[in-house]
């Protein structure tokens, strides 16, 4: 993963970004090569990605057109194979074997054919160079066939030798017994002299096909590049991705209707729909709060991914996006890898607030913490997060946090929060009735031998949270400045029929903070 | 009967009724069975006969080389003629003398390179190293198809791996007996007559449980074991994930019902096995399903064990076992008496029997 890009591997997995790379089917080796290179596109390189971004536009459009050309690229682009050995088997002048000529044959072969498909080559903005000159040498008797095997055409000597051996071959299917030994005896001498002298075909064929290098491994790497953006195009039409806006420097990023695809589909074949975020970030700090569960971890993985692929050279899953160039971005989550890593959570943390601090002082990043400093303890945790808002409000770096703490406004500080539950709908959800516990009620553990170490929720329960659940609305909204915490939790351990002096309890605390 | 023909190879296709099959597997009972001898028969027949489709050639692992890599004692080589189509490794054909057109290249590797599809320009020799594991043997049959439709495709085995012959990987199968198995005519006989017990064990019936297993073989592609219980209104399946089948005997004998009528293992079902099966008092009044008679590696004591627990044997995909070739000669170059053995194989089976010995080279 490229420098630029500051996540660790088990938050990249949680990302979904791997497997928006192996949604990204490439047919060709050269295809797959490119994309498993992982090439971040930053500010230096805008025009870099404009060319990619608008090459996969077009392409977009012959896909959706089904322009014939597509489908004939795909299928010649499935027929590549790795080139690089025999490649360089030419480059070091090393005798190849009638395997490697073989290969080189059928690439030439592909190279012809989708040098021929003009309009998607000039949509893909990709160009394959003229090598005819070279598929001629590896086709002597011009029978157009793709087989391939050391020709007689390419010398007198072993067409004489062929004649010669062709002659004893038929001797030999007459003869039997020991005038069949002698005959094969004979023929293994001229088998000798055949082999010597197509080796010295194969070396001259080597050396002429050598000067064809440069066109070769130009060609080579085109179909990578063809390959490649038609995947991307591809991809971008399943999963109805748009066209980016590159926006200048210091201008935000507006994401309108951002779907995270990965989750959508998951969400999908559990009869779900994934609620798309729309949000602009500006350079300084935006704030995210929300109720828990209310999709503030979705929706910092949905920016970060949609930002990400754009300068990946993806199409992001969104309606629309514009977005300047960053040149770094970092992610960092409380929720992961604390555990498996056996340290300090906030240690590690303090770790990559110190390294994002250092890096945004050079360079213009976004950098996202989902609930930074959840185990410290609270007002010191206030504290930290209001301090790393102060600082980057005032940053020319893009800060998004999602948090539970309370962050006051300050210059250069934005706020959104997840819509959460309307608190009309939970007035309108009838009251809690306690029902009759019934053996058949209960959700039994799968581990038996543990049992009495767990506990069962009763089905009414949980059909009760996934009620609250659903209700549950995703959107981002913009707040004015306000920071306000989530109140609907009180109203939802009432729904769920917490007693009522723990009730008056909770009301109490809550109105005295 | 070859013995006494003018064109014994010609004789040769119609004993195994060649002419019209699609594809063929020679299995050996042995190591130097004499399955190279068969191919070279098979493809001189072909030849003299004059036939118009031509012969595909592949192997399961290496054939066709000069000597034994394991003894060092001189093998025949495979001896092809111009238009046969040949799928072998890369470095095998780089030791083909033949030559040798490229038509294709398959994307399976072996040890000894990627499986290379080539047609035969000339007659000469070619060494066969084809895929080393069963199932890309039916990529490289669709791959030459593409180019020959109609060929007769023959695989060739390697060492003695009869296991890996089956699997309906072909149509039918010929047997190559020699005297490395038993240089006593009768002894070789009966462990003919007994290898063809195995290899022709009868496909299971009814229909019903051979469909619900084929089923479960491709819902739980890593499973090893499936069982079903029940009757022929209603079955209920259950089936086992393990790493092989010999060790688990007691893991697959829990998983066994009163009700349990078939229990089918996939891979080899070797002695092993299905002693730890045996020692099992719930292995009993069942049938034991393989995919094909050649995963069944067991002795005849071991059948006689199986049969006094009332445990029968199917297989899922019969084989045709069209002919046994007898090559009397064995690599320490001992003999046995051709006309002997052949008397002794006839009388006990019911498939021809060939001599494809030195005496009909």
């Amino acid at each position: 993963m490229s420098p630029s890009i500051i996540i660790s591997p088990q938050l990249l997995e949680d990302l979904g970004l791997l497997k928006v790379m192996e949604a990204c089917h490439c047919r060709s080796p050269q295809g797959n090569k490119l994309k498993q290179s992982v090439q971040f596109f930053g500010n230096a390189d805008r025009q870099a990605l404009d060319e990619e971004l608008t090459g996969i536009q077009r392409l977009l459009c012959l896909l959706r057109m089904e322009h014939p050309e597509v489908s004939e690229a795909q299928t010649q682009l499935s027929r590549l194979r790795e080139l690089r050995g025999t490649l360089n088997r030419l480059d070091k002048a090393s005798l190849l074997n009638d395997t490697e000529f073989f290969e080189l044959k059928s690439a030439l072969r592909i190279f012809e054919r989708l040098g021929g498909l003009t309009n998607l080559l000039k949509a893909a903005g990709v160009e394959i160079a003229d090598t005819r000159g070279a598929a001629e040498l590896l086709d002597p008797a011009h029978t157009g066939s793709p087989a391939f095997h050391v020709y007689s055409q390419y010398s007198p000597k072993l067409e004489e030798i062929r004649e010669q051996k062709k002659t004893l071959e038929k001797a030999i299917r007459q003869a039997t017994g020991a005038q069949r030994k002698t005959l094969l005896t004979q023929r293994a001498l001229i088998t000798a002299q055949e082999s010597k002298e197509e080796d010295a075909v194969r070396r001259d064929l080597g050396e002429k096909l050598a000067k064809w290098l440069p066109q070769l491994q130009h060609n080579t790497n085109a179909c990578g590049i063809l390959d490649f953006r038609l995947a991307k195009a591809v991809l971008a039409d399943r999963w109805q991705g748009c066209l980016p806006t590159l926006a200048p420097c210091h201008e935000p990023a507006i994401l309108t209707n951002a779907v995270h695809p990965i989750i959508a589909d998951r969400l999908e074949k559990q009869d779900l729909s994934f609620t798309p975020i729309s949000i602009e970030l500006h350079e300084g700090a935006t704030v995210l709060s929300g109720a828990n569960m209310g999709g503030k971890s979705v929706a910092l993985k949905t920016v970060f991914l949609a930002l990400l692929m754009t300068q990946l050279g993806y199409f992001p899953i969104c309606e629309a996006l514009q977005t300047p160039l960053y040149n770094f971005f970092a992610f960092e989550s409380s929720y992961e890898g604390d555990l498996h890593r056996g340290l300090s959570s906030f240690g590690l943390e303090a770790v990559q607030i110190r390294n994002h601090y250092r890096k945004s002082q050079t360079s213009q990043g976004l950098i996202l913490m989902d609930e930074p400093c959840r185990g410290t303890n609270p007002s010191e945790a206030t504290a930290i997060v209001q301090a790393l808002c102060n600082t980057y409000g005032k940053s020319d770096s893009t800060f998004f946090i999602a948090t539970h703490y309370r962050v006051h406004p300050e210059p250069g500080i934005r706020f959104y929060q997840v819509r959460g539950i309307d608190p009309q709908a939970l007035e309108e959800l009838p009251a809690y009735l306690e029902a009759p516990r019934k053996a058949e009620d209960q959700i039994s553990s799968p581990l038996h031998g543990l049992s009495g170490l767990s506990f069962d929720y009763l089905h009414e329960d949980l059909t009760r949270v996934s009620r609250i659940q659903k209700m549950m609305d995703y959107c981002l909204e913009a707040l004015d400045g306000i920071h306000q915490t989530p109140s609907s939790a009180i109203k939802i351990a009432e729904l769920l029929g917490v007693d009522d002096a723990l009730l008056r309890e909770m009301k109490a605390a809550r109105q005295e903070e | 009967m070859m013995a006494s023909s003018t064109k014994p190879n010609i004789d040769l296709l119609q004993i195994a009724g060649l002419e019209d099959l699609q594809s063929l597997a020679i299995i050996g009972l042995s190591k130097n069975a004499g399955k190279t001898t068969c191919l070279n028969h098979i493809i001189a027949a072909w030849q003299e006969s004059e036939q118009k489709r031509p012969l595909a050639l592949t192997s399961i692992g290496r054939d066709g080389e000069s000597e034994d890599i394991l003894s060092g004692y001189e093998k025949p080589r495979i001896y092809v003629s111009a238009g046969t189509l040949i799928a072998s490794a890369e470095s095998a054909l780089q030791r083909s003398d033949t030559l040798l057109e490229i038509l294709d290249l398959s994307g399976i590797r072996t040890a000894f390179g990627e499986v290379v599809l080539c047609r035969a320009l000339s007659d000469g020799y070619v060494e066969l190293a084809g895929p080393s594991v069963a199932e890309e043997i039916s990529v490289i049959e669709n791959l030459i198809r593409l180019h020959e439709p109609e060929c007769l495709f023959i695989i060739d085995g390697a060492l003695s791996r009869k296991s890996q012959a089956g699997s309906g990987m072909s149509e039918a199968v010929i047997l190559c007996v020699s005297a490395e198995s038993s240089t006593d005519p009768a002894t070789l006989a009966e462990l003919t007559d007994f290898a063809l017990t195995l290899l022709q064990t009868k496909t299971l019936q009814p229909e019903q449980p051979a469909n619900s297993f084929m089923d479960l073989i491709s819902e739980h592609p890593e499973h090893r074991v499936f069982m079903l219980h029940g009757n022929d209104n209603s079955w209920r399946s259950s089936s086992l994930q393990t790493p092989s089948l010999v060790g688990h005997g007691k893991e697959i004998a829990e998983l066994l019902k009163p009700d349990t009528y078939f229990l089918f293992l996939k891979g080899a079902v070797t002695d092993q096995i299905v002693r730890e099966l045996l020692a099992e008092p719930m292995f009993t009044e069942l049938t034991l399903v393989v995919e094909d008679g050649t995963r069944f590696f067991l002795s005849p004591d071991c059948l006689f064990k199986l049969h006094d627990r009332k445990v029968d044997l199917a297989v899922l995909n019969p084989l045709d076992v069209r002919l046994v070739c007898l090559n009397p000669t064995c690599s320490n170059g001992i003999c046995l008496e051709p006309d002997e053995a052949l008397d002794q194989l006839r009388d006990r089976l019911t498939i021809p029997v060939v001599d494809l010995g030195p005496r009909n080279m």
